[in-house]
């Protein structure tokens, strides 16, 4: 393994060390001249993520940095649920993508938090490569768990509980079955492909996308999937497992595969 | 060591480069020593790590809010994109019942 003699020699800095200069090496003779470079170190992220927006004020433009750019139209484009994918994804904005726990403060340290978007506004993190979309390879086959609270009663919680859920999601920690070290498969994929908040007229809703569905005779996937939505009402919502939570506006925490969705009949969801 | 405070309050006359353009990354968590007071990010989540994939616990994600404020070189201006901040006191005139796009 490659040995980092400069950092063996300096220490390893990191933000920590010196917030607004910490680039610079500065020798305790404070004498400019005698600066040396010391290289800086940041907390890459288990994977790159990518914010994407929308709202009924980005309807219609055309920006550079839109998703047609970022999206492989050719391919996908021969099949019917890519065009759906691509009508969908129209009007979402890529916002910017990061993969150090650095650059995703300095992002939010610079962007509006849920509880001032305007209404029918949304914020997709995914990670990097998947788009926000059903007909993604990635999310094709599994579903969302989500929660829905009324607006009043939660316009001073909502920009926590979006924080708390994009920091499990960034630091990798949403899918218990893998951060409790009793995975049989060290290396598993995680089962979490992004996270949505979503500004209504009444209320917020905070989603969970999932790689998988459980269908009905999957019980371990099923678990697993619980274990996720147990996690996100108690640890980062801040919930007491028991608690009911469904009333005027508001529902439980529920997940519902993205075909079961799509039908938008009547369709078993599971609830924690 | 502790915190330099003399460090972070001295040159402020010219701008630093920008530090996250330079950065590296982070290899192995066990060579990194925070200051006093820093938490480290919790080891049971990173037993396995491996290629330099980390998990982070919330608790040591939270103690770089108030150090990491350097605006994303890359962050296009928020008008354009459409995110702009509301007036939170006119919500209450803008009650509608439509509930917009949703999946």
């Amino acid at each position: 393994q490659e040995v980092d003699m400069n950092a063996q020699a300096e220490g390893i800095r990191t933000v920590f060390s010196d917030p607004t200069n910490f680039n610079v090496k500065v020798p305790l003779s404070l004498d400019a001249t005698h600066r040396t470079h010391a290289p800086q170190y940041q907390h890459p992220l288990y994977s790159a993520w990518t914010l994407w927006f929308d709202s009924p004020a980005t309807k219609g433009r055309n920006l550079p940095q839109t998703p047609v750019s970022s999206f492989p139209q050719t391919p996908m484009l021969q099949t019917p649920s890519a065009a759906a994918a691509q009508g969908w994804m129209e009007d979402i904005k890529r916002v910017i993508s990061f993969n150090s726990v650095e650059e995703f403060w300095g992002l939010y340290n610079h962007i509006v938090p849920p509880s001032q978007l305007p209404q029918k506004a949304n914020y997709y993190l995914f990670k990097e490569g998947i788009i926000p979309a059903w007909e993604d390879d990635a999310n094709k086959n599994g579903g969302k768990w989500s929660i829905q609270l009324p607006k009043e009663k939660n316009r001073s919680n909502v920009d926590k509980m979006w924080l708390y859920t994009m920091l499990a999601a960034i630091g990798e920690t949403f899918d218990p079955y893998l951060t409790s070290g009793e995975s049989p498969e060290p290396n598993l994929q995680s089962l979490i492909t992004g996270v949505i908040v979503s500004t209504r007229p009444q209320f917020y809703r905070l989603s969970i996308w999932t790689r998988l569905a459980p269908a009905g005779d999957e019980d371990k996937l099923r678990e697993r999937i619980e274990t996720v939505g147990r996690h996100f009402k108690a640890n980062v919502l801040g919930y007491a497992e028991s608690q009911k939570l469904a009333g005027p506006l508001a529902t439980e925490v529920e997940f519902l595969s993205h075909k079961d969705s799509e039908k938008k009949g009547k369709a078993k969801k599971i609830i924690v | 060591g502790p915190l330099d405070i003399n460090a972070a309050k001295r040159d402020m006359s010219t701008p630093p480069l920008s530090a996250l353009a330079t950065a590296r990354n982070i290899e192995r968590l066990q060579d990194i020593e925070y200051p006093e007071g820093v938490r480290s990010p919790r080891e049971d989540l990173n037993k396995d790590a491996k290629d330099g994939k980390f998990r982070y616990d919330r608790d040591f994600l939270m103690q770089f809010m108030q150090i990491c404020k350097e605006k994303p070189p890359h962050l296009p201006p928020l008008d354009i994109l459409g995110i702009e901040p509301v007036d939170q006191s006119t919500f209450s005139s803008m009650t509608r019942t439509s509930s917009g796009r949703h999946r």
